[in-house]
């Protein structure tokens, strides 16, 4: 019903503005037809209770009230489907009309009916347009004044001017109602065109953040290791379709559970569960570390994850990353097979030629000759030589495979500067130079480090130095320069090398120039494995040289001082 | 009086130099050239004075020869064991077991010298 009535009164229309106005004509339209009826319902009550009124009065309010009904359908259909403003035009003329016929024209004219007139007047600022009221009492001025004639009366000037001042005060009403609603309407334009444009970015940052979330789930399902998200208290709370290949176990037996259900899995090793577990404590775990999952290597790295968009850095999880290491771990487990090989069987026939060697220049077979003692040495030298190199290419062949490892133990430096002076003191004296060495008072008595570690760092640098030097001194210092650090500086008063060149010196196979390489042999392997070693140890390698002057190398390296080393030692 | 030393190493050349060297400062020399051989030796023959052990031998290994037998029975407490390998970590890891660690390439005046201090002086 009031669907019904709602759609009677609505007229679709482009402006809102003239809907409106259609709208509320519509609304005095139905008001004036019911007045009408009403009219109409008293007329028949009246005529059949009082027998006595007068039959001509009668039919002229039936006439009118007939008048009036069919008047508002035909406006009534003009609004709807033509046009707003002659409906509303017309219905104000129908009800001047109707007014102008509802009393007496003395009443009308100076009397109680007077008023009538402004109603149509308001009404046509109103419904029609701000300045039709003016209009109106023009036409009601122009009833009054043809009323007043025709009943032979002087014109009454304060109808009339009260009809204008009435127009006036409704054009000024209306108009300032006319703007407020313009003004309104711009606001609410802008306020349309913000939500619009509001709504779109949404729409768009929702779209973005849609594509970046399936990017990011692409990315996730095409990565071929396993990634698991745990949150806090290690539940699973993402697992990629990867991770199912390298378990061998549906996903959903992971996803969703705590971590401790997998690390208890049967087919994993013991060691790798306890160091699983260890990875679950947080404890001082390395970034990644391997695990035996049935016959799989399985590398695993995990990373924690901090967010810190809310205040402060707070964990809210860990990324673990399973990557499936078998071939690798077989690959390598080849490679140090090979190199354990190689390293032994081709040492063992090299060390007989040098045993047999020796044994010729040790005459233990009876007197040798001193040709035959200077090829004996010349064969030792140069087996010394070849297993030097062999010992070079293995290291770098360990640490190309980052086998080599750095096992820390008490190290007396005392002891490593003896053991150096007994390998070096015969090869520098046969060359005519001095070696020469001190330890600084400041350094520790016993400190942590990789004693051969140490030892072949030593002896590559003097090796390196006796090589290069044809007169004068070698000299190596170990030192405690600062704090938390401990150096071994080697000096010589060599041939030195050229700035340009030094760059380059501690790259792999490097020799300056390669000239030099013929006169002092080797494969310019020594200070790169120098430099790796001291890298490996987590310290730094310096060098400071003058052509024609010498070369220094100085070391730093970690200072720590063993538990068990004197008391003085340990506060540094 | 002469001494006995028994080298038990794999290589026929090394056991060869190793044994001259021994020998030329006075030693008695038996040689053995496997584990298995070895721990026969080792388990029925008479204790020696000194012992030069390779570490990796066929079939038992010098490791296994040293902590199973000579580290473990008391026969061998006054025995002087040197051991020799490739390998300078292995080399380390026995030095607190063993009197002396050869890290190979062993020179033969090396482990002459060596062995000349190790033998007792002879008398007059």
């Amino acid at each position: 019903m009031k669907k019904y009535v709602e759609s009677l009164l609505t007229v679709p229309a482009a402006d809102r503005d003239d809907s409106r106005r259609r709208r509320l004509l519509n609304i005095l339209l139905l008001g004036t037809m019911i007045a009408a009826l009403i009219g109409l319902a008293a007329i028949g009550i009246d005529s059949l209770t009082n027998p006595l009124s007068n039959p001509a009065e009668l039919q002229v309010t039936l006439f009118g009230a007939i008048f009036v009904t069919v008047g508002v359908l035909g406006i009534y259909q003009i609004n709807r489907r033509f046009s707003g403003q002659w409906a509303a035009f017309l219905f104000l003329l129908l009800l001047t009309i109707v007014f102008a016929l509802t009393d007496t024209p003395i009443n009308l004219t100076e009397g109680r009916s007077l008023f009538l007139f402004t109603i149509p007047i308001i009404m046509a600022s109103l419904i029609l347009a701000a300045s039709a009221s003016f209009l109106f009492a023009a036409i009601s001025s122009g009833i009054i004044v043809y009323l007043s004639l025709s009943i032979d009366r002087v014109v009454n000037p304060f109808g009339i001017i009260g009809f204008f001042m009435i127009a006036l005060v409704s054009w000024l009403a209306a108009r300032s109602l006319e703007r407020a609603l313009n003004e309104l309407r711009v606001i609410n334009a802008n306020l349309d065109q913000v939500v619009i444009e509001r709504t779109r970015e949404l729409a768009q940052a929702l779209e973005r953040e849609r594509i970046e979330a399936s990017r990011n789930q692409a990315i996730l399902n095409s990565i071929a290791d396993g990634v698991v998200v745990f949150d806090t208290r290690w539940n699973a709370i993402l697992v990629n379709p990867a991770l199912r290949g390298i378990l061998e176990m549906p996903t959903e037996l992971i996803v969703n559970k705590n971590f401790s259900d997998l690390i208890e899995h049967p087919r994993l090793s013991p060691k790798s569960r306890q160091l699983l577990y260890s990875m679950m404590q947080h404890d001082t775990q390395p970034p990644s570390f391997r695990i035996e999952w049935d016959r799989k290597t399985l590398s695993i790295s995990a990373a924690q994850v901090y967010d810190n968009s809310k205040d402060g850095n707070t964990n809210i999880g860990t990324v673990t990353v399973f990557r499936d290491f078998t071939r690798e771990a077989e690959v390598e487990k080849l490679k140090s097979t090979f190199v354990a090989i190689v390293s032994h069987e081709l040492r063992t026939p090299l060390n007989a030629i040098l045993g047999y060697a020796e044994m010729f220049k040790e005459a233990v077979y009876g007197p040798m000759n001193d040709k035959q003692v200077n090829m004996a040495e010349r064969i030792i030298k140069n087996t010394q030589r070849l297993l030097g190199l062999i010992n070079d290419l293995l290291d770098q062949a360990q640490m190309e495979a980052g086998r080599l490892t750095i096992q820390m133990a008490p190290v007396r430096p005392a002891d490593l500067l003896e053991n150096l002076h007994s390998v070096m003191d015969q090869i520098a004296q046969a060359k005519g130079l001095k070696l020469t060495s001190e330890i600084d008072d400041s350094l520790p008595e016993l400190l942590n480090g990789d004693g051969a570690r140490l030892q072949q760092i030593l002896v590559n640098l003097v090796n390196n130095a006796v090589k290069f030097t044809e007169q004068g001194t070698v000299h190596i210092r170990l030192l405690c320069p600062y704090q938390y650090k401990w150096g071994i500086e080697v000096s010589d008063t060599g041939c030195g090398i050229p700035e340009e060149q030094l760059p380059q010196i501690f790259d792999t196979f490097h020799q300056v120039e390669s000239s030099e390489t013929r006169v002092h042999g080797g494969f310019g392997l020594g200070l790169s494995i120098v430099k790796q070693l001291v890298n490996l140890m987590g310290g730094e390698i310096h060098v400071h040289s003058t052509v024609d002057v010498g070369t220094t190398f100085l070391i730093t390296l970690p200072l720590v001082v063993p538990a068990e080393s004197p008391e003085k030692w340990r506060n540094l | 009086m002469s001494q006995l030393a028994l080298i038990i190493e794999d290589d026929e050349d090394l056991a060869s130099i190793f044994a001259e060297a021994m020998r030329g400062v006075g030693f008695d020399v038996e040689l053995v050239a496997d584990g298995r051989v070895a721990q026969e030796r080792l388990t029925n023959g008479v204790p020696p004075f000194l012992i030069l052990l390779d570490m990796h031998l066929p079939y038992i290994s010098g490791a296994d020869l040293l902590t199973n037998i000579i580290k473990k029975e008391e026969r061998f407490a006054k025995t002087i064991v040197i051991i020799t390998t490739a390998d300078a970590r292995t080399g380390e890891a026995y030095t607190e077991q063993v009197d002396f660690v050869m890290i190979k390439p062993i020179s033969f005046v090396q482990l002459r010298d060596l062995t000349s201090r190790l033998k007792p002086k002879e008398q007059l």
